[in-house]
């Protein structure tokens, strides 16, 4: 009787594991960027075949709702358990010790070597060890200009600061309504201004992590930026709001002549414009030997609430492996890939918008991961650059007061 | 000459066909241009000069909205979460509102001031608690959860309309049915409710316009999209890097659509005249 | 007067009542409470256990915080542009309706369209039609000789009134069917009346329409005043509350704040404030339309 209930007992036992074995599911948040592109859902259902025991559910959530739909769900308890992630958000994330460090997970991981050595840092927290976002699709900021009327202007490409403001000034006529540079003072419009902070030789933080975002160095290259607006008038009088549409829409109805953007919008704006017209360069920079822009890295990350947090990390990591990155890259979502094998091959060599973007990626520099980084993208970048571009405040107090937002502690 | 008859004309067109021209322009003017922009093609999207029309029309936007994206589905799921709204805060706010317009009974200015509190809040703001509630009823990702929500919020006003209609017709006409031995349900249902129609059309009407267009709670109730609506499916539509103005303006343009053919069919028990007799009586 | 007589009588109320009292006990009561306690609070979405007790803290910075002062003042010009704009237009839209025409039931049923547009696509659309490079609404009105050149509308310290008239255009249908079902109310002999007594047709609206209608005119508008004081959608795409504070409004103030800035507690004491400000407006508007009457929300 007693033998018979122990095999009983641990039949049951092999059972429930195996069940549960088999079906190991992880949520997985993600925005998708087209909803009519199917990548992301064959590359699941690729990996779950290939994978018996685990199974990944994908819950899509927009875009423009995305962080406030995954705080509520974290804090009702009802997180996912691995999700597409900004790095804008890892400050915050990290410090409310919801980010599970990846670094254990990775020693074993084939693809390590990989991934553009550079990359790692996106997904780190400085003076602290581990890796906490996985590297999966990267962007720099390059500038698109208008080749036909570059060349009727007998004008070069500009590679400084200088050159750069000269030739937005020679192709700025406001009589037809045309502007040198679709600056962008509204919605999203503090990743081209990094880009050209950064490029003028401001950093937000120096390498002993203290924020320097108003140093006087800063403060002149702000104010730089702010005079194409307010006292150069190069960019159009509707540039304090001017968010993504406005910016490549007045570029395309050729109401500007530049425009600072990545390869996500190359396509677009080819088949608008036709091929011939449109230029693309690096960012210029205010010392053509210290070249810099600004990157943004979407990775993956795994949550420290999650129970399945092997299989999870199996998930987010196959998507960075060849093929699976290889996919996503080359779809229309796609952005630039993080692995070397995957970003030599000729497709994206031979392509002028990825190689001179994967260019960039060699001096990009990314927002830090301190926490007050997402209000200072939602919101306080926003607001105080209006300000300065209507000469409400200096640069230097839109500075302070980035400066102060950053290091508020939540 | 027929003078008077042409005087009658010029006036019938001058204070008559004019503000409905003006009004349908008003009203047209925004949703036609989203209506041509969806027949564009995307590079004539921007143009500077501003060109009115495209050079050529395509439906493309639709066929790849209808063929490609999951809108379909989110048609259908708004369809049936508006029609369990509409059921059930038409039956709760016209049996509430009749309470409020006929029988006396004390605190009911308290009750007012509990449906007004409903509706002080951002929804934005009270959608993690209700989170939470819908988690604990196991009704997550269900269209359930969304015609909960929407028939909590818009019961308030409707109820709140509705009394206004049933108070504006004389007790004297309930009453003298009353003594006449019609029992209260033959008095509602013969006696009121034709009289108060417009006002239940009106209030249906908001009912249906709000739960289509509730974005809130529809995003926070369904993470996939087995019970996602309409609203939640067009700001898909819009990526990090990527606006999809042809499957935005297309899926607007598609979106309106079932309102005006409910307006159209309800509209005509907005008639005029008809508590007429009632007050004679 | 009918009244409450034997025990099933004394019962009705509650029966009537139930439903509609339960379904709202069971989904407001609790996010209400809940959100009247976090305003005591700093706490913040992603760390909901270490929320900490701070008082009337909130509330205190507040109202010694410059932003919010200058979004409670954009919201009091939000509000009052749009909805005394709304029942204008709605109010003309109605007249306009109850006359017999024919292809009216058509006019009716396109009247719902800008009303049954959601919120993001109106504003995506009226923020292309504003553009100041490639607005559709500049180039007319420079063909018009209105303006001389081409305004960006949203990116001026007026933007505020951008996002108003998109407001207007999507809110006026509401009280024109609102309105419009009133109107169809009013019993037609008192006009037959009022017109043997020689009364044109504008002291017919005014002394016979107006207020028969006014139990109507005083529900859509209060409701439509807590809406509108609580929609964002229109700001939050179009102006983001920009150029700089120009067109912040408190509930995006109080959104960016819960979800940004992560501050739940500090985002739930605006929405507080702002409803206790709303009632106590609209228990004046009350006092004001109903004259001597007192207050009660009964009409």
């Amino acid at each position: 009787m007693k033998r018979k209930a122990v095999v009983l007992v641990l039949a049951l036992l092999l059972i429930n594991t195996a069940f549960a074995y088999g079906a190991t599911t992880v949520k997985y948040l993600l925005w998708l960027d087209d909803p009519t592109d199917r990548t992301v859902h064959d590359l699941v259902d690729k990996f779950n075949a290939l994978h018996p025991d685990i199974n990944v559910v994908m819950e899509t959530v927009p875009l423009s709702n995305y962080y406030d739909q995954l705080l509520m769900a974290i804090s009702a308890g009802a997180g996912p358990d691995a999700a597409r992630f900004k790095d804008w958000w890892l400050g915050a994330f990290h410090d409310a010790d919801l980010l599970e460090d990846l670094s254990p997970y990775l020693e074993d991981w084939p693809g390590r070597d990989d991934v553009i050595d550079e990359l790692w840092s996106t997904g780190m927290i400085p003076g602290v060890d581990g890796v906490y976002m996985m590297p999966h699709q990267f962007i720099t900021f390059y500038m698109y200009y208008r080749a036909d009327w570059f060349k009727e202007a007998g004008l070069q490409p500009p590679k400084t600061f200088a050159d750069f403001l000269a030739a937005a000034k020679a192709l700025t006529n406001p009589a037809e309504n045309r502007y040198g540079f679709g600056l962008r003072g509204g919605s999203g419009g503090q990743d081209q201004w990094l880009a050209f902070m950064v490029a003028g030789g401001a950093r937000i933080v120096d390498e002993q992590g203290n924020i320097v975002i108003n140093s006087p160095k800063a403060v002149e290259v702000n104010q730089w930026y702010i005079d194409l607006f307010k006292q150069h008038k190069v960019a159009p009088p509707s540039a304090p709001t001017d968010a993504y549409p406005q910016v490549t829409g007045a570029f395309q109805a050729g109401n500007t002549a530049m425009m600072a953007h990545h390869v996500g919008s190359s396509v677009m704006m080819t088949q608008a414009l036709g091929r011939e017209k449109v230029g693309v360069l690096p960012i210029p920079s205010a010392d053509p030997a210290k070249p810099a822009t600004m990157g943004t890295m979407s990775g993956n990350v795994v949550f420290s609430t999650s129970d399945v947090k092997g299989a999870a990390f199996k998930f987010i990591s196959w998507l960075s492996e060849t093929e699976a990155m290889d996919k996503w890259s080359k779809s229309r979502q796609g952005q630039l890939p993080v692995l070397k094998s995957v970003a030599g091959q000729e497709f994206y060599v031979d392509n002028e918008f990825f190689k001179v973007s994967i260019e960039g990626g060699n001096y990009a520099v990314v927002w830090p991961p301190l926490p007050g980084v997402g209000y200072v993208s939602a919101y306080v970048w926003q607001n105080t650059m209006q300000r300065a571009l209507l000469g409400e405040i200096t640069s230097k107090q839109m500075l302070d007061e980035i400066a102060a937002a950053l290091k508020e502690a939540n | 000459m027929n003078s008077p008859a042409l005087i009658r004309k010029w006036k019938g067109c001058l204070f008559l066909w004019i503000p409905v021209l003006l009004w349908l322009t008003f009203i047209l003017f925004p949703y036609g241009w989203m209506l041509i922009t969806s027949l564009k093609p995307p590079h004539e999207l921007y143009t500077s000069p501003i060109k009115y029309l495209p050079s050529v029309y395509t439906f493309e936007g639709y066929r790849l909205l209808l063929e490609t994206t999951d809108f379909p589905r989110f048609f259908a799921n708004s369809l049936v979460v508006v029609a369990g709204t509409l059921l059930i805060t038409g039956v709760f706010a016209t049996s509430a509102a009749y309470c409020f317009s006929r029988i006396n009974f004390r605190g009911k200015g308290k009750f007012f001031g509990l449906f007004l509190a409903t509706q002080m809040f951002p929804a934005v703001l009270l959608v993690f608690s209700l989170f939470f509630i819908m988690r604990k009823l196991g009704i997550l990702n269900t269209r359930l959860a969304l015609i909960i929500a929407h028939s909590t919020f818009s019961l308030p006003f409707t109820t709140w309309l509705l009394t206004g209609f049933f108070n504006a017709i004389p007790r004297e006409l309930d009453e003298a049915a009353i003594i006449d031995g019609a029992s209260r349900w033959q008095t509602f249902w013969h006696v009121l409710a034709p009289l108060a129609a417009p006002g239940l059309i009106a209030g249906l009407t908001y009912v249906f316009i709000y739960s289509w267009n509730e974005f809130v709670y529809a995003l926070t109730f369904t993470a996939d999209i087995s019970a996602r609506t309409l609203p939640v499916g067009l700001h898909t539509f819009m990526g990090e890097y990527i606006i999809r103005w042809d499957l935005l303006t297309a899926g607007g343009v598609l979106t309106g659509l079932p309102i005006v053919v409910f307006f159209m069919l309800v509209q005509r028990y907005l008639v005029q005249g008809l508590t007429a007799g009632a007050v004679k009586g | 007067m009918v009244r409450p007589v034997n025990k099933k009588e004394r019962q009705l109320p509650f029966l009537l009542l139930g439903p509609a009292l339960l379904l709202m006990a069971l989904i407001v009561a609790y996010p209400l409470l809940q959100a009247l306690r976090l305003s005591l609070f700093q706490v913040s979405l992603l760390k909901p256990d270490a929320a900490q007790f701070v008082g009337m803290d909130n509330y205190r910075s507040l109202l010694k915080d410059p932003l919010f002062l200058r979004s409670v003042l954009n919201s009091v010009m939000w509000i009052l542009g749009s909805v005394s704009l709304q029942f204008t237009v709605g109010m003309l839209g109605a007249l306009i309706l109850n006359k017999d025409f024919p292809g009216r039931g058509l006019v009716r049923g396109l009247s719902l369209i800008p009303w049954a547009t959601s919120g993001v696509l109106v504003a995506l659309m009226w923020t292309w039609m504003l553009d100041g490079n490639y607005g559709v609404l500049n180039d007319i009105l420079v063909k018009l000789n209105i303006i001389g050149q081409y305004q960006p509308w949203l990116a001026m310290p007026t933007s505020l009134g951008g996002v108003i008239a998109a407001n207007v255009w999507q809110g006026a249908p509401f009280f024109a069917v609102m309105l419009l079902a009133a109107i169809q109310g009013v019993p037609l002999e008192l006009y037959e009346a009022a017109y043997i007594d020689g009364a044109n047709k504008f002291n017919q609206f005014w002394r016979i329409t107006v207020p028969l209608i006014m139990p109507t005119i005083m529900i859509t508008t209060m409701l439509r005043i807590i809406w509108t004081a609580n929609y964002m959608d229109l700001v939050l795409v179009m102006t983001g509350g920009g150029p700089g504070q120009a067109s912040i409004t408190l509930p995006v103030l109080a959104y960016i704040t819960a979800y940004e800035r992560l501050r739940v507690g500090q985002g739930t004491a605006m929405a507080v404030l702002q409803a206790l400000m709303l009632m106590v407006a609209l228990s004046l508007y009350l006092k004001l339309l109903q004259g001597k009457e007192e207050g009660g929300f009964i009409i």
